[in-house]
Parts: C-alpha cells; structure tokens; sequence
C-alpha cells in the first residue's frame, strides 16, 4: 500500500523522520518496500523567484537572470530556456544539487565567459515529466517557504507498504497509523465520525433475496442516496493524495470513495442513481447471467455469486467490482452509496473465480472492520457534502452484522517463555490497549482482553503474544542457545551421504550432474516407460510438463539435445532424483547418458567413441560402491524396449533387476533429436542402496598367489559374463577371473583369454592344487560347449 | 726378471687403460691383462719361478703393479659408465612442454553442494533427517498446517493437482513446501524432537525469479520451552555458519505464516563491493528465511499438545542460499543444466 507521509501525519503526531518511521514500521511487521524521501532527492534545491533577465552579452539564445531563493538570496544564473522571465516562480539547482536525470554534481562554471551560480530546472530535469517544456512555471501564488517537495507534490515523502494477509486493518492508513502509536512512534489521532443530518427519506425501494441454501451468508449493507451533488474535477488536495498512493483522478465522488477507502479502508461503492431502473436487488446470480465491469469486460456470473442489480441486469458484483452501467460521470447528479460488511471467503471465492482483483476485493478477503458498514457511510457522505454540495437522505440498512465478542486471556507466563524473558508487563498490555484491545479483567499474572471490531486476525493467546512481541520489537529478545544434543548419522541421513558419494563418483568418471523437473511431457514419457500408469497433472504450467516422470531419461535426453544444439559434441551427464508411477508412488533413480567421443582429440591416444561398456562400467563402478561383488552381478538380456535390441542389458544382483545399460534404440535419438549412438544407464536406486558392503576381514599374512590363463573357443553368441560368473563358483581359490582378450575366429566362434588367480587364506598353493582347479575350468567350459585351445594365440 | 721392465710394463698399461674410449674396449684389454694369458697374469706365473729371497721382493713390486693397474681400471670403468650413461639419457629426449593426457571429471551440482553444507550445519545442532513425498494430500499440505480451505494458496492458480481419487484426506497435490514432513515427523516420533527436511517443492509459476519446482530445506524443534529466543539463536548461528563469517547482522521481521504464531522473516545485511556480495555487514538487508513458534493448531495436528509443548521452526529456500553464497544469478538456470553454466557454478567432485 502506498501513500504519502503527509496523510500519515492526518492520522499520527509524529517527531520522527520519514526514514525513522519506515524502519519502525519495518520493525513491527509492515515490510516498508519502498521510501521515496525528497528532502535527500531535492538537498540543494530550493524554490526561487526571477527578479531579472538581461541578455547574455556572449550568445543571443542565453541569457543571465538574477534570482532570489527561500532565503532571499540572489544568485546570477545563465539560462537558456525560452520561457524565463521576470516574476516567474520556478526551482534553481544550486551546486552541490544531483541532477536527477544524469545523476551529475552541479558546479560553479563560466558560461560564454558569464558566472552561473546554479541552474533552473524544468520537469524533464528532475524527472517528473519526459517533455521538455521549458524550465518548471510554478503557479504564481505558490508560497516559496514551503520545500521543493511539497510544491512538487511530494507531500512530504512517500512509503510502499506491504500488508500481510491477516493485517486487513492495515489496509488503511488509519489503521496503519493506530499500529505505529502502539509501537510508541506517535499519537494516534482517533477522528470519530459523526452522522450527518438527513434532508430526506430514503427513496428507493431495496429488495435482500433470502436464500435458505445461502442462510451462513447474510451479507449486511448499508445505503444511502445523495441528490444535486457536483461532479467535478477534484480539489488539488484530493487529486495530490491520490497522486501519492499511484491512483489517478477520475471525477471527485469516485475520487472522494478511494480516498475514504484508502484513510479508513472501508470500501464504498457509487452508483449513478439516474441510471438504475427500478428498485435495487440483493441477489445471488442468475444461472448465466453475465456481467460488464466498469472496464467494460463481460464476465459470465455463477450462481453463488452476489450482486446488485435493478430489474434489467446486474449492477455490481458486490465487494469485488461495480458495473459500467451506472458508473458515476461529471454529469452525475444523484448517486447512491453503497457500504457493506461482505464475507471473506465469499468476496475471496468470487474474486478468485472470475479472476477479477481490486482495491475493494482485496480488503474484503483480509477482513475489515465489522462496525465500520454505517459509520463508514456516514464518514464518506460528510466528504461529499463538503466538496461536492448536494443533500444526503436517510440511511437504508439491509441484512444484520453478526455481533463476535472475542476475549482471550494472556498469560504473562506463556508470553515469557515465548519471549525468553520477561519484559515490563504493564507496558505490554499497554500496547495492547493501544491497538484498541479493551482490557476487560486486569491482573498481575494474567489479563483478558476483548478484541475490537477491526481485529478479526486476533483469536488465540498466541496472536497476542505476537502483537506484543512485535511491538516491542523482535530485536528486543536475545537469542538463547539451545542445548546441543549430539546425533549420529541416522539411517535415513546415511543414505542421503551414499547419494552425495554416488555422485561425487559419478563426477570423477567424468559425468556431471543436472537437477532436471519432476514433470515431463507425456509422449516422451511414454516412449521411455515401463508401461506403468502415469500420473497426469490436473494443471500442469505446460503442455510440456503435464505428467510426473516415470524416467529420469526424458529430461535428461531434452537437456542433452539442447547442449548438442548448442555444439557440445562430447559429454556426460547424469542425475539422481525421484520417479513416480501411478502404484507405487515415488522411488529414487539415478540415470546417466554419454554421448560423442570418451576422449577429446589428443597426441597420446587414439579417440573412439563412447560405447556400451562405458556404461556398464559407470554402472558397475556405482554398484560396486553401493556394496555390490562382481561376482554376484549378472549381466543379461534383453533391456526394455528403448533401448538397442542387441546391445544392452539388464544387471541383476542375486536374481534381481537392479539396473539397465546400453545404447539406446536409434528411434529415441530422433525423437529427442540428438546425433550419434546415445550410451546411457539406469539405477533404481532404492535397491542398490540397500545393499550392504562386505566386510573384508584380515587375516595377516598373504599367502603367494597363482595365475593361470585360458584359452577358449567359444560360439559367438555365447555370454562369457555368465562363464565368468560361474567360474568363480568352481572353487573357493578362486578370487579373482578377468577376461583379457577376445576375438572372433570365424563368423561362428570367437576366441577368449582368461587370466584365473588363485589363492588360499591358510597355506601356499601347491602345483598340484592349480591343476586340480584348471581341469575343473577346462572341464566346465567344455560342458557348456567350449573348448580349451591348444595351441595358444600369441606362440 | 728385470724391475726395469715392470716400471715399462706399467707405464703402457696405464697409457693403453687412459686411451680406451669405450666400456667394450676397457672389457678387451682388461682380460688381456688378466686374462688366462694375459700380461700381468704372466708376471705372476714367473714369480713362481723365482728362489725365495727374489720372490720376495719382486712379489712386493709386482703386487704393487697389479694393484696400480687394477685401480686405474676401475676408476677409468667407472668414467666410461657415467660417461655412457650421460649419453643414454640425453637420447632419451622428450618435449616435456606437450600437454599430459586429458582428464576428465564433471561438475556438482552446486545445490547438491550446499544441501550438504546445510545438512551438515542442521545435523550438528542434533537436528534430524526426515522425509516426505513430493506427492502429497491436501490435508497434511494445507489443513494440518493451520491453511483454511478457502485460502488462495489452495486454488489450481498456484498449487499442481495430480489426477487421483479424492480420499478423506483430500485431493492429491504436489507438496508447495515441505512442512508436510513436519506433521509426519512429529506424528511418527512424538515430542520432543529435532527435524530437518530438504526437497522439492512445486508452485505454478515461472519467471525469471520463479521456476515451478524448487528446492526448500526446513527445520524443527518441538520441546517444553522452546522459544523465539532459541529460534532466534538457531537461525543467527546457522546463517553465520553458512557463509562462513565471523559476525553476520541478522535482523527479524514481524510476519504472517499460517503455520506459526508469532511469525517472522529474516534479513540478513549485506554490502556491494565491485559487484560482489558482502554479507554480516552494510547497510543493505536481504530476506533469506521465514521462521516463527509454531502455531498450536500444527501441534495438535501432529498430535502433540500445545499445553505441553512449544515448537520452532525455520524454512529457507535452497537455490536462494546458494545464489547468495555463490553468487549465481539467475534462478532458471538451477534446472537447465546448460554446460556454460554449470562449469562457472558447478563443483569439482572433491570440493568440500
């Protein structure tokens, strides 16, 4: 909320600077987000009078003028504008002066050869307009001991509010004011109303719809109608005030109802009374009756909405907006206003659903003041009186304001151990009757208060706790250390560290890690899926974004696309994050791709490009962190469908899936647009974090280990993996079968090196021990159609 | 034997070993001095020829010879192999000015970093890891949390609906922050007890200072006296830990929560100097926390009693932090994963 700090002070005795009072309102819990403070903006200007003008004896456009200040001083000033004259009343820079639009320092300077002690601005100058019109025309009776600020209209400053959603009481500057006299920042100045005297009956015919389905909403309003009004240009001061709160002049009613709105926060509406026809309704909407705003937008109305109307159409939707139809012009006469205590959930509701916002809304939704439908007319229809002529009738009241008498009790020692202190008691539940609470059971110990009219955010000891808390201020508690209870790591903060070591491995393969979003669109989900059921958002932000992922790929794949498009050819990346299927909701998964070549060009090596076992090698470095032996990892066939039909695979530790590897189908790249073999993996994480490192345990001395190697003759499509695997489980000894070469002998067989190393926990192996297992290896080979090559490659 | 001769014999010895240039030729001419055959071999045969009082003397200087000979030989063998080996090495050229081979490491996500550098900060004040889902029900993402039904938080314009099934806790919805956990963490364990959670959280919103997913970590603290004074004490230490510096001015706001009473936002101050960000001093406050007592609504709803117990509690956005102490700008780029951005903002795999 904005408004200047002159209006503040309509409200408030304050000795405080602008500055002073913005911080304090900070410090209570109304975020001051702007100060615009013109005695910092406007230090070395000062308003002047020109006495003289002579022509400058060096340049026919200049010319030297002799000036007087506030202070009567007289300053020689070299002035080209076209409008300086003699008598005109208008703003001199003086040295020092910032020049708002360059922001440069004025100084002393020679002009073709003639001293200018300063400078006469116009309105571009000190950015109040973007024309150049000349140096600024004061009007001619502007009283020159006033500051530039006020006579620019600053009206001594201005502050940008921002209210929280409970503060509907802050929505005016009343109510702002009220806050910063319990704060100790001033006097508030409590202006009561009184009711002005009636010139005649109310005339209009009033009917309230009594809808049983509706009986928890009876809104109450309160009318009146004023006749002969003038409806002009406002007077400057309105115009002004309004100027400082950012709203425009319209015509001096409309005028006059903002203003009220923004002093009291008590919103009106006028309605051109010339233009209703017949008697005015309270109703609810008809079933697809439709609405035009004073903006002139048409709005289709539901049934639970409420609105005035005569006997054609609606007139305003009430609490939210008036109607173009009975809008108020200057060649309105007769008006009638209208004050009303709405429901705020209702305003909320309507506003929310036809996506309409207002200064009126706005109010209503954060509660205002419940006593205010009655006093609020009378305060508005004096205004009109008084600047805008014409004769008030009686007041109409429809519906009835539904009396709440909250009372809390305080406890002075639940404030403290709130507050961690004690502070002074009797000063605090002063403050509280600052606020307008009325103290209605005094004690020591505990005191009860009752809750006014505008505070409808007070319900519980807690909101006053708070409200004395913020008016002392929160700087006033001091911070207290807790006692520090030393926790280990628990489970669920051991598995985040095994995510962060994960991908820190990740890292120093050379992969880097995205943060990509849970949602995704739905066609490339599906082209990545499991077959499971999506989950669909009801309002996703884009049609791109309108299922939750049920893969870590497609994001992924969309990122590594963008990164080609932008020329990477060569990289990897990878993420770990949340999947979610329709059945079971939310599971970790960590998913890694590589594209391009796995080394740059360099002079050492020969580059190839990334291939499939440099995901498996991702895939099995992450596994065996997690805990998982080589040896227990099997490698088969086939992975899902995305990917290449024969050159993936699916890891399974004892049996069960726990990851997939490979280059993806060729139709994937196309889909996401990416060139070249995609190279990628999958975790699911929630398995591979279970697994649990095997404890090595030593046993002193090593004992000498042996080697063997193997040659084998193997058809081609034979898994090797497998071989490997059951290897290992020939004898115990056996602690380590790496293959160290392979190649294809024919289009049917292919040849392949294994190294088998031999140890034993509890002695040294003998000759005959090697042999025993060789013939075992040989021998198992052979039952699964292989040979042992006799004749060895490289002799 | 004439003595005459030895004195000859040695002379050209000792010329032959200073003339040979290489360790093949010293190996020549060493064994035909004590080869089977050689020359000194052969004076020493002779001495046994010799009647004792001669053998005597004689075998006396021809020691002396040998002795002479053997050590030339040994020093000149060990010139020629320094000599040789000088050579080897200085064949053995390489350009150590060509680069080595390339590495490759890829980068942290920096809020993967910070998330560790929070964690760490939360857990040392005993403060404990909990979890919540990012699809969460109404109820325990609104109304447990003191949120009226007809809040705008509530409505489709800011919080993501999924398509499921109403149930008798509401609609399900992507969790718009993550004190959902809180309920779940305090419903599970009881009071008193130490929380903290971190994960994604979802609004429908996006601009350059919105992203419809982010990252929010949340903490709290339920205990018989558990007040703003603590409260105030744990956000101070955390931020000053966080960005690592001796004194940070923190200052606390009046605000307004559903979820706490009293409420309160947190600035920190801050100074520009050259474009870079100065924090724990200036003049300049930016918001980086809200916090407050938790309201005893939320209390009971996690089904502890409020006459019992206070709760703190304290939320803070991740990216938000990490902008800060890192100096990243823009918040969209968290989820981009552009190659530019993350190798200026990323993390090598061992950065602390």
């Amino acid at each position: 909320m904005r408004f200047s700090f002159n209006w503040l002070k309509n409200h408030l005795v304050t000795k405080l600077t602008l500055q002073e009072v913005a911080d304090k309102l900070t410090s209570i819990g109304l975020e001051v987000e702007e100060v615009i403070d013109p005695s910092l903006t406007f230090k070395n200007f000062s308003l002047a009078q020109i006495k003289d003008v002579r022509k400058h004896p060096g340049a026919d456009y200049l010319k030297v003028c002799t000036v007087t200040d506030t202070c009567g001083e007289e300053y020689n000033i070299v002035c080209g504008a076209a409008n300086v004259r003699a008598g005109l009343k208008t703003i001199l820079a003086r040295p020092g002066a910032v020049i708002p639009i360059s922001g440069a320092t004025l100084r002393k300077s020679k002009i073709r050869g003639m001293v200018s002690d300063g400078m006469m601005c116009s309105s571009e100058e000190l950015l109040l307009s973007s024309k150049h019109n000349g140096i600024i025309e004061l009007n001619p009776d502007t009283d020159l001991t006033v500051s530039v600020a006020d006579a620019l209209g600053y009206d001594g400053g201005i502050l940008d509010v921002s209210v929280t959603p409970n503060r509907g009481d802050c929505f005016s500057i009343r109510g702002i004011a009220r806050d910063l006299a319990a704060a100790e920042a001033g006097e508030f100045l409590d202006i009561k109303i009184k009711d002005c005297l009636a010139a005649f009956p109310f005339p209009i015919n009033v009917t309230y719809e009594n809808s049983e389905s509706y009986s928890h909403y009876v809104p109450m309003i309160a009318f009146r109608v004023i006749r002969g009004v003038r409806n002009g240009e406002s007077p400057r001061w309105l115009v002004s005030k309004l100027k400082s709160a950012g709203m425009n002049s319209i015509s001096a009613v409309v005028d006059l109802s903002n203003f009220w709105m923004m002093d009291q926060g008590r919103p009106t509406h006028i309605y051109d009374l010339g233009k209703i026809n017949g008697d005015v309704q309270i109703r609810f909407a008809g079933i697809r009756e439709t609405f035009i705003d004073i903006k002139g937008n048409e709005h289709k109305l539901l049934p639970d909405m409420m609105v005035a109307a005569d006997d054609e159409s609606p007139l305003c939707l009430l609490g939210i907006m008036g109607g173009k139809k009975t809008a108020c012009t200057e060649n309105t006469v007769d008006i009638l206003i209208e004050s009303a205590l709405f429901d705020q959930i209702f305003v909320s509701k309507a506003g929310t659903l036809l996506n309409l916002t207002s200064d009126s809304r706005a109010r209503f939704e954060r509660g205002i003041d419940r006593d205010s439908c009655v006093s609020g007319l009378e305060g508005l229809t004096k205004l009109i009186l008084e600047n805008c002529g014409g004769a008030a009738s009686e007041v109409c009241v429809v519906g009835e304001n539904q009396i709440r008498d909250i009372k809390i009790c305080l406890h002075r020692s639940k404030l403290e151990k709130v507050s961690g202190g004690s502070g002074d008691w009797n000063t605090d539940c002063q403050m509280l009757k600052k606020l307008g609470l009325k103290e209605v059971e005094s004690g020591r110990d505990a005191s009860t208060f009752s809750v006014p009219s505008w505070r409808s955010d007070l319900e519980i000891e807690e909101d006053l706790i708070e409200e004395v808390l913020r008016l002392r201020g929160y700087d006033s508690i001091q911070p207290e250390c807790i006692d520090i209870m030393a926790t280990g790591r628990d489970r669920i903060l051991q598995k985040k560290m095994k995510i962060i070591e994960i991908k820190r491995l990740l890292i120093s393969r050379g992969l880097s890690e995205v943060i990509t979003y849970s949602f995704t669109k739905k066609e490339l989900a599906e082209a990545l899926g499991d077959g499971k059921k999506l989950i669909h958002l009801i309002n996703p932000i884009s049609v791109d974004l309108n299922v939750m992922r049920s893969s870590l790929l497609p994001n992924l794949l969309a990122s590594a696309s963008i990164s080609q498009n932008y020329g990477r050819t060569n990289f990897g990346i990878f993420e770990c994050g949340s999947v979610f299927h329709d059945d079971c909701e939310q599971q970790l998964r960590i998913a890694g791709i590589r594209l391009g070549n796995s080394d740059e060009r360099n002079w050492l090596s020969k580059t190839r490009s990334v291939d499939v076992f440099d995901a498996k090698g991702d895939l099995f470095a992450v596994l065996q962190h997690c805990g998982a032996e080589e040896k227990v990892l099997s490698t088969e066939v086939p992975a899902p469908f995305y990917y290449h039909p024969s050159r993936s695979g699916t890891l399974l530790y004892k049996g069960k899936n726990i990851g997939f590897f490979g280059e993806l189908h060729p139709k994937i790249g196309k889909l996401f647009n990416i060139s070249g073999k995609i190279i990628c993996f999958e975790i699911l994480a929630e398995q591979a974090l279970l697994l649990k490192p095997e404890v090595l345990l030593y046993r002193g001395k090593v004992f000498p280990k042996i080697n063997r190697d193997f040659a084998f003759v193997l058809a081609s499509k034979a898994s090797v993996g497998n071989i490997v695997n059951e290897i290992y489980k020939l004898s115990p000894l056996i602690k380590k079968a790496v293959v160290f070469d392979c190649f294809d002998l024919n289009i049917r067989q292919k040849s392949i090196g294994i190294t088998v190393t031999l140890v034993a926990e509890d002695r040294t192996l003998t000759e005959g021990d090697a042999q025993g297992i060789s013939g075992k290896i040989i021998r198992y080979v052979e039952s699964v159609g292989g040979e042992l090559r006799r004749n060895e490659p490289d002799s | 034997m004439c003595l005459f001769a030895l004195d000859k014999l040695l002379a050209s010895c000792l010329l032959e070993i200073e003339r040979c240039d290489n360790l093949k030729k010293l190996d020549v001419l060493k064994s035909t001095l004590f080869g089977k055959n050689g020359k000194v071999t052969e004076i020493m045969k002779e001495l046994r020829n010799l009647d004792d009082s001669q053998k005597h003397k004689v075998g006396a200087e021809v020691n002396g010879l040998k002795n002479c000979i053997m050590e030339k030989l040994n020093a000149k063998f060990r010139e020629l192999e320094v000599k040789e080996l000088d050579k080897r090495l200085s064949s053995e050229f390489v350009d150590v000015s060509m680069p080595s081979r390339p590495e490759y490491s890829g980068k942290l996500h920096p809020l993967t970093k910070v998330e560790e550098e929070v964690s760490d900060i939360l857990s040392s004040y005993g403060f404990v890891f909990a979890e919540g889902p990012d699809i969460e029900s109404e109820y325990l993402n609104f109304t447990a949390l003191n949120i009226p039904d007809h809040h705008p938080a509530r409505t489709m314009h800011d919080t993501f609906y999924v398509h499921k099934l109403a149930d008798e806790k509401g609609r399900r919805l992507l969790r718009t922050h993550t004190s959902p956990v809180q309920i779940r963490a305090m419903l599970e364990n009881g009071a008193p007890c130490r929380f903290f959670s971190v994960g994604h959280v979802y609004r429908s919103d996006y601009d350059a200072t919105h992203t419809p997913m982010f990252t929010q970590i949340e903490g709290l603290m339920v205990d018989q006296t558990v007040g703003f004074s603590h409260l105030k004490w744990i956000v101070s230490d955390f931020l000053k830990k966080f960005f690592v510096v001796k004194r940070m001015r923190v200052r606390f706001r009046p605000s307004f929560f559903p979820f706490t009473e009293p409420s309160a936002e947190v600035d920190i101050s801050y100074d520009m100097r050259d474009g870079k960000m100065f924090f724990g001093a200036g003049e300049k406050w930016l918001e980086v926390c809200g916090c407050g007592e938790v309201h005893p609504n939320v209390l009971k709803y996690g089904n502890v009693d409020p006459e019992k117990y206070q709760g703190i509690a304290f939320g803070f956005g991740l990216e938000r932090l990490a902008s800060l102490k890192y100096g990243i700008p823009d918040l969209r780029g968290y989820f981009e994963s552009d190659e530019s951005w993350m190798s200026a903002f990323g993390f090598s795999h061992f950065a602390r």
